[in-house]
């Protein structure tokens, strides 16, 4: 049994991890109906910059928790205003390209600049060690990460439901036609909005970078299973990415401790099942943009 | 339609001037005469990863250690080399068997390679075996760990010059479980070289007295391995043997060092190179034991070289690039003594011979399954760098025979 | 179905009749200020024109029909007015300022309220989100309290999603949205389709209401009591063409004949 509690709360710590790391997917998707391929791209120059930040500045992890976003939204305006907002018009299948290409192109930037084998990066001060609850023990930088993200998603969420900004964003998600007939200049929206989903991934790369290796493919494997969960979840909502993105941690928890070959099958089995069953996932809407 | 008809006429012109190359070559004089070179000239063809996840660790680096040992080998011989003009080319076959088998293709027809060195990613570098026996050129397999190389696809042309994945097992499991780490779990990455170490730990822990609990098969690549380290921790273990390598590596250690079992499970890995402790922090590593072929700070002779090394890359040399140096050095030299370039001869060159340089210490080339047999060593992860790359202690050499065991019995050269 | 709509319908005319009449009774001549003005206006959908030189205009507090078969082009007309179907040639001017180059929110912000076929109510806004999300744009906008005392059924509701109300209640919530926004042109495409006979009477009472306001109304109707009980004059078209223009007398006159001409 105590195994049992084990599994599921260490699904439960990935889970919410995935829940932040795919929530920007999902912000992007479901405003400006991009399916940002890069996404992942944008994870690991989150925790490329994070470490060095701290090789080249001596910047620590909790300033860059902070600065890494900004940054990350500096570059998501960039590449909206520059690259995906020229394609916004045609099907979207063009931005999948575009983010596609634009991944490679970022990979292998990060490759020439800072070699393959990766970076060094260590559990900031007062995070390392664990906390043991009789036989149940998790490591305490896990805790802070899943709840850290948590925090991150529940905020996003009453930014989203609470205010005249998230009123907006929930309008253009839903028609970004209908909305411009109701006197709002959606175009006027979707770069901040396209930079804040960005800076989003560059989070939860910073929040990877302790526990995870920084390297230029770190995202490249990583952003499979974020597909996974924004599409369990239904693409462009938000509470469904959240939600997806726990059920993955779960299920890829207790694959691993009772199927352990089939740990990462079990997630896409689940996301077949979820697609059968409910095309537009778990929380999506019926109709398709 | 009308592309297939252009690329018809180009493979039709490329055959044609090859086949004209080819003539032109036969039927020409040889000039100078004198020379027994084909071609006047030896080429060394560099086949490995320019990009991937092997770049760091031998890459092209590597071809500045194979022009170290020309810079040598003229040095050496000065007017009575055999090999006056020597070429080296590279190619990035990016880890993919199919890339390196055209590659290979292309360095042994079109560049006129005599032989070709490293080609990590052991898929790779049997593609590459399968084609030297083809062609009857040579290949010096350093990057690639598949024992099957010295085994059941062992050729007359091919050579494995600085580890195998048997090696890396008896050095590791051997060593750790006769030193009274008896409990082992193994997590390894579900693909060939996971499985095949997998295999080899498990008979070299069982075989020096200890026991493996559990092997654990963990999705190649993975991110998150923190409930595979709870599960291989099950049973009280006194020892997990990671047989990841690279960025699942890395993962695995950082998660490893997060979790409760940190200080009370001894932590091996099956096959790390010092380019994984330096991206990932020597502290990170600390205490972790593994096998290592080769450390630049060894001795003053590893020393030395590493200085010249580090001279012209701004780097620390990792194992691979000193054997890449030996294996082009050895070659040169095996020209040498045959005076010629001819890939017959300078295999019954290599043959048999005994090598004590930089890289090899009581190598010897088996000539029952070109296994370049030499000692290694079981390297301890030091808890802080005095210097940059200073990573390592040398707990044991590890013999040459110990290490390397009986020839493969499943190699036969016919 | 249709059926019944026209009985309840009918009844309401009957209402009604003594306050149109109240109202701009005008013939097949335009008001003397005119509020929107569509001047020789085509539009496509890629290769397939659906719309000739169509010309019409509203007056302040004048309510004008579109009348016309399934695609005879009446919702692309609106949409081309509200700036969402863009691939269009011709002017389209509010109260003299030429439009066609502005896109639809600014549009929206000059004037003109949109209430869609299908009530375009959010799904993940409540009511009260739904009613706040467009911007103020003019001083006779309906504060809330109005909105609400207006339509009771949406105070009563404000903080359910917009789409769990019954069809009618999201028609009444689309009208509130851009009543409150303070639109001077309403745009309404079927605003009767589908709904209960005390409904459609109650939408009729609106649209006098806001009407006495001043407020111009361009109305798509296919059922043609509704729209000779709300309307002062009539456009029918056919084939993406204005076929005739007329008074609401005429339009009574001939409604027999007009009926055959639809297919209704």
């Amino acid at each position: 049994m105590s195994e049992f509690i084990q599994y599921t709360l260490q699904g439960l710590a990935a889970g919410g991890f995935y829940a932040l790391s795919a929530l920007g997917l999902a912000v992007i998707f479901g405003v400006l109906g991009v399916v940002n391929f890069s996404h992942g791209a944008c994870y690991m120059l989150g925790a490329v910059l994070s470490a060095v930040l701290l090789a080249e500045l001596n910047v620590g992890f909790w300033a860059a928790l902070v600065i890494v976003p900004i940054l990350m939204f500096g570059f998501g305006v960039l590449m909206e205003r520059l690259l995906v907002r020229w394609l916004l018009e045609l099907d979207p299948l063009y931005n999948f390209l575009l983010t596609f290409g634009l991944t490679l192109v970022i990979v292998e930037a990060v490759k020439q600049r800072y070699g393959v084998s990766g970076l060094p990066y260590q559990v900031p001060a007062g995070l390392g060690g664990q906390v043991t609850v009789g036989s149940v023990n998790l490591s305490v930088y896990a805790i802070f990460a899943c709840l850290f993200s948590v925090v991150v998603c529940v905020a996003v969420g009453l930014l989203l439901t609470k205010t005249r900004i998230g009123m907006i964003v929930r309008a253009a998600t839903e028609s970004p036609d209908r909305t411009r007939a109701l006197g709002i200049n959606v175009g006027l929206w979707v770069t901040p909005v396209f930079g804040f989903g960005i800076a989003l991934a560059g989070l939860a790369g910073v929040l990877a970078a302790p526990t995870r290796a920084i390297t230029a493919e770190m995202g490249s494997n990583f952003i499979i299973i974020l597909f996974a969960v924004v599409v369990i979840g239904g693409l462009g909502s938000i509470l469904g990415a959240v939600v997806a993105g726990f059920l993955v941690g779960l299920v890829e928890a207790y694959g691993i401790a009772y199927a352990p070959t089939y740990a990462q099958i079990v997630i896409f089995v689940l996301m077949a099942i979820v697609v059968l069953v409910r095309p537009s996932g778990l929380f999506g809407r019926e109709e398709v943009a | 339609m009308r592309s297939r008809t252009v690329q018809g006429t180009v493979a039709i012109a490329a055959t044609a001037s090859l086949a004209l190359a080819a003539c032109g070559g036969a039927g020409g004089p040889q000039s100078g005469g004198s020379s027994k070179l084909t071609d006047d000239k030896v080429v060394i063809g560099l086949l490995n990863d320019q990009s991937g996840v092997y770049k760091d660790l031998s890459g092209p680096n590597s071809k500045v250690a194979i022009e170290m040992a020309i810079e040598d080998y003229k040095a050496k011989y000065g007017d009575k080399a055999v090999a006056k003009d020597i070429e080296v080319v590279t190619a990035d076959h990016q880890n993919k068997a199919d890339i390196a088998n055209s590659k290979a293709q292309e360095m042994y027809d079109r560049q006129k390679a005599d032989i070709i060195l490293d080609v990590p990613n052991s898929a790779a570098a049997l593609a590459v075996a399968t084609q030297a026996k083809n062609k009857k050129k040579l290949y010096i397999n350093i990057g690639a760990g598949t024992t099957a190389l010295t085994g059941a696809s062992c050729n007359k042309y091919t050579f494995h010059w600085a580890y195998n994945t048997g090696v890396l097992a008896r050095g590791t499991a051997g060593t750790i479980t006769k030193a009274g780490g008896k409990k082992w779990n193994i997590v390894y990455p579900d693909y060939a070289f996971g499985q095949d170490m997998n295999k080899s730990f498990t008979k070299e822990i069982t075989a020096a007295g200890g026991t493996v609990g559990q092997s654990i098969a963990s999705p190649f690549p993975s991110d998150n391995f923190a409930t595979f380290i709870t599960k291989a921790g099950e049973g009280d273990p006194d020892v997990i043997g990671s047989m990841h390598a690279g960025g699942d590596l890395i993962n695995f250690v950082k998660q490893f060092n997060q979790s409760s079992l940190k200080g009370k499970v001894q932590l091996a890995v099956g096959l790390m190179f010092i380019t994984d402790i330096h991206s990932l922090g020597v502290d990170q590593f600390a205490g972790t034991q593994f096998t290592d072929a080769w450390y630049w700070n060894f001795d003053a002779q590893n020393k030395k070289w590493a200085d010249r090394f580090k001279e012209k890359t701004n780097t620390r040399p990792s194992f691979a690039h000193a054997a890449n140096y030996s294996a082009a050095m050895n070659y040169l030299e095996a020209v040498q003594e045959a005076g010629t370039d001819n890939a017959d001869a300078v295999v019954g060159k290599l043959e048999g011979k005994k090598i004590n340089d930089v890289f090899l210490r009581n190598g010897e080339v088996r000539k029952a399954d070109h296994a370049v047999t030499h000692d290694v060593y079981l390297a301890k992860v030091k808890s802080s760098a005095p210097e940059e790359w200073d990573y390592e202690d040398i707990e044991k050499t590890i013999p040459a025979a110990e290490a390397y065991g009986e020839a493969n019995p499943a190699c036969s050269m016919s | 179905m249709s059926d019944d709509t026209t009985d309840t319908a009918g009844t309401t005319t009957t209402e009604q009749a003594s306050l149109s009449g109240a109202g701009s009774t005008a013939g097949a001549e335009p008001g003397p200020s005119r509020m929107l003005e569509v001047a020789g206006l085509s539009a496509w959908y890629g290769e397939a024109r659906v719309l000739t030189d169509v010309s019409i205009d509203v007056a302040p507090g004048e309510v004008v029909t579109l009348v016309g078969r399934n695609g005879a082009g009446k919702t692309t007309l609106l949409r081309s007015v509200m700036g969402l179907h863009r691939q269009t040639e011709g002017t389209i001017t509010l109260d003299g300022t030429d439009l066609a180059k502005r896109s639809a929110d600014a549009r929206a912000r000059a004037g003109i309220g949109w209430v869609p076929d299908d009530r375009g109510i959010y799904a993940s806004l409540t009511v009260a989100e739904n009613l706040l999300l467009p911007p103020v744009v003019h001083a006779d906008a309906w504060p809330l309290e109005r909105v609400y005392e207006f339509f009771p059924v949406l105070h009563e509701r404000r903080d359910f999603p917009g789409t769990k109300l019954s069809g009618g209640e999201q028609q009444m919530l689309a009208m509130a949205r851009v009543l409150r926004m303070g639109s001077r042109l309403l745009l309404l495409d079927e605003p009767s389709e589908g709904l209960a006979p005390v409904i459609v009477q109650r939408i009729g009472e609106i649209i006098r209401e806001i009407k006495g306001q001043g407020v111009g109304v361009l109305l798509v109707e296919q059922n043609v009591t509704f729209a000779r009980a709300v309307a002062d004059r009539h456009y029918l078209l056919a084939q993406g063409k204005v076929v005739e223009h007329l008074g609401n007398d005429d339009f009574k006159a001939r409604e027999g004949e007009l009926l055959t001409y639809l297919g209704m």
